[in-house]
């Protein structure tokens, strides 16, 4: 029997909202149950309507930032395993891998996934950051 | 003070010729004045001596004409001297101090203190030559002082002796009578006449005195003065004129040059160079170019650091916009792969949009690793404390709870020249890229050591992983193939990337990797 796993995307680009339903949608071993939003408002909204087992998070969001949408989740969610997806840069890793190690775990993402990405890399990513806040 | 204030504000030049005009001014000045003090000294002197001499010969011409009593023949003798070398006059006088004859009639039978200059004391006059000792004036004959000098008057008054002599008290002298013939009636017709001789145990019987007039010298002493001052003055104006234009040419010049190449420095041209000027202003004037040169080349240096640094900034605004489409791209031709088993040829063409896709996400990267922003910013580094805070981090990672990691890092291990934050980045990605490869969990040790004779400071990163193959491993540190190592290569930063920041940081990254795990060994100068 599959698991359905509820997943919320976040981004303000609706390709990589289409991309993360057709990577995920494809998989034999978990069944993801997708939803998607393109603005943090809204994503805070269904994040209070509904249980999700995992989100997605853009770290550029128009309105309000995804690092600030981040701590909002994280004061009520606190368990809530968040992954970011973000563009690559050398100095946004290293300050990202920077806040991971100087503040509260609570308050920080579960993984981070580098755009452009894979459907191998989603799914792997995904099913880790999973596994491991199942394990914990 | 005010006029040094002002000083401050005229030009080298004028202010080192002043000042060099005042020098001359003073030093001449002090010296003017000494040497004319020693000139009035030495004049006086000179005057002094002539007048002695003068007395002397005058003592003996006179005397003769004294002891005949013969006062035609002294007014002759004396009217001959007086006038000349700015005598005034000349007195006979009695040892009480009376003037017996003088080239001025009306001071006949008079004291000595009544023609002398008004104030004289007849105590010191009479002082002068007799010592007063117990109470009792004395002639002190080895040490009177034949000179009087009264120079708010300008006079000099020389006082000769007349000292008593046999011819003086035997001889029949005074006498007008020169054809006597017996001693003892022309002694008694002396001492008829009322013409007295003179008692033998007198030593000094009278004085001549001669009154000289310094006004003469004192007058070619004062134009002496006026010429010396007048020579001082322009002599330091002459200085003074030639100093400024001097310096105005050798040094203002120069200075000039270099005032005119700062302020072309601080308007922003490197490129105009200052002549070269001679001695110490050759070496200022070499040194001008050269620096100007060295700002040329910082600027612009700094100019191509500014553009790389906004080129590496427009090149993350374009791949970030890039990534989004590419991801699209990536998923739904991954997709279409997923679904098209059954047809080959569209397999294939899905296949190679899924590659190239691929290629230009590595490329991306690469350009944002190393383009602007990112150079390397060497400073001297703690190791361990990097090391040690990199495994911090990442023990608090998921993949990592299962992986037990050993720390051998020696206490003394010496400081590098290195970029502190990219170092870290390399070393969290070495961890990252080896819990990968344990994913069921396994030991990694990091290891430290320093090599003294070649001051190389050894990391070697080694875990008990499935290790990389031998076809991937020849692969593994080239970014545009590494889409084939996407099985064995799935963190954020690659190997590739790991092996060119420490290369950015002149050190040295290899790999080695079996079936039982891999070895990382990065290299750096201590």
């Amino acid at each position: 029997m599959k698991l359905l796993i509820k997943i919320l995307a976040i981004d303000k680009e609706e390709i990589i909202l289409k991309s993360i339903k057709r990577a995920l949608n494809s998989n034999d071993k978990e069944d993801y149950l997708i939803t998607t939003c393109d603005t943090a408002l809204e994503g805070l909204k269904l994040i209070r309507s509904d249980a999700f087992d995992l989100i997605l998070l853009d770290m550029f969001l128009p309105g309000i930032s995804g690092n600030e949408l981040l701590r909002r989740i994280r004061n009520t969610y606190p368990e809530i395993p968040i992954i970011i997806m973000s563009g690559y840069s050398p100095k946004g890793i290293y300050e990202y891998e920077k806040r991971i190690s100087l503040s509260d775990s609570l308050n920080s993402a579960t993984g981070y996934l580098l755009k452009p990405f894979t459907t191998e890399e989603i799914r792997s990513k995904i099913h880790g950051v999973l596994k491991s806040s199942l394990d914990s | 003070m005010k006029l040094f204030e002002k000083l401050k504000y005229i030009s080298l030049s004028s202010r080192v010729s002043i000042l060099l005009g005042i020098i001359i001014l003073i030093t001449m000045g002090v010296f003017t004045i000494f040497s004319l003090f020693k000139q009035e000294d030495a004049s006086i002197d000179s005057i002094c001596d002539n007048s002695k001499q003068l007395s002397l010969t005058t003592e003996r011409i006179l005397r003769f004409s004294m002891l005949k009593n013969r006062r035609d023949e002294l007014s002759m003798a004396v009217n001959n001297i007086v006038g000349k070398e700015g005598i005034i006059a000349v007195r006979i006088l009695n040892h009480k101090g009376l003037i017996k004859f003088s080239s001025h009639p009306w001071e006949i039978n008079k004291h000595i203190s009544q023609t002398s200059p008004e104030g004289t004391e007849t105590s010191q006059l009479c002082e002068s030559c007799h010592k007063n000792k117990d109470n009792k004036l004395e002639f002190d004959i080895k040490n009177f002082d034949r000179y009087r000098i009264i120079k708010e008057d300008n006079l000099i008054y020389n006082c000769q002796p007349i000292y008593n002599a046999p011819s003086c008290y035997t001889e029949a002298c005074h006498s007008t009578y020169e054809d006597s013939v017996n001693k003892d009636i022309k002694y008694l017709k002396t001492k008829l006449t009322n013409l007295q001789g003179h008692d033998s145990s007198q030593t000094i019987l009278g004085f001549i005195e001669i009154e000289i007039s310094t006004k003469r010298v004192n007058a070619n002493l004062e134009k002496t003065r006026t010429q010396l001052i007048l020579f001082t003055i322009i002599f330091a104006l002459i200085a003074s004129i030639i100093t400024y234009f001097s310096i105005k040419h050798l040094i203002g010049k120069p200075i000039k040059n270099l005032v005119d190449g700062t302020k072309r420095v601080a308007e922003g041209n490197f490129k105009h160079e200052i002549p070269p000027g001679k001695a110490e202003l050759k070496l200022l004037s070499e040194s001008f170019n050269k620096m100007q040169k060295q700002l040329l080349t910082t600027q612009n240096q700094l100019i191509e650091s500014e553009k790389l640094a906004s080129i590496g900034k427009l090149a993350e605004e374009i791949a970030n916009e890039i990534n989004n489409p590419l991801t699209g791209i990536i998923i739904h031709s991954e997709s279409l792969i997923e679904e098209s088993n059954l047809d080959g040829s569209n397999k294939n063409d899905y296949e190679i949009i899924r590659h190239e896709a691929l290629k230009i996400r590595e490329s991306i990267r690469n350009i944002l690793t190393f383009a602007g922003g990112n150079k390397p910013d060497l400073k001297i580094s703690v190791i361990d404390d990097i090391i040690n805070h990199a495994i911090t981090v990442v023990k608090k990672f998921s993949n990592f709870q299962n992986i037990k990691i050993i720390s051998e890092i020696p206490r003394m291990l010496p400081n590098a020249f290195i970029d502190p934050a990219l170092l870290e980045q390399v070393f969290l990605n070495l961890l990252l890229i080896s819990s990968e490869f344990m994913p069921a969990g396994g030991i990694l040790n990091i290891a430290a050591s320093f090599f003294d004779d070649k001051n190389e400071i050894e990391i070697v990163f080694s875990d008990t992983g499935k290790g990389i193959p031998e076809n991937i491993l020849q692969k593994i540190f080239n970014p545009v193939n590494s889409s084939d190592l996407e099985n064995f290569e799935k963190t954020e930063l690659s190997l590739a990337v790991c092996k060119e920041i420490i290369e950015m940081n002149k050190g040295i990254l290899s790999i080695t990797s079996n079936e039982s795990g891999t070895s990382v060994t990065i290299i750096l100068r201590a």
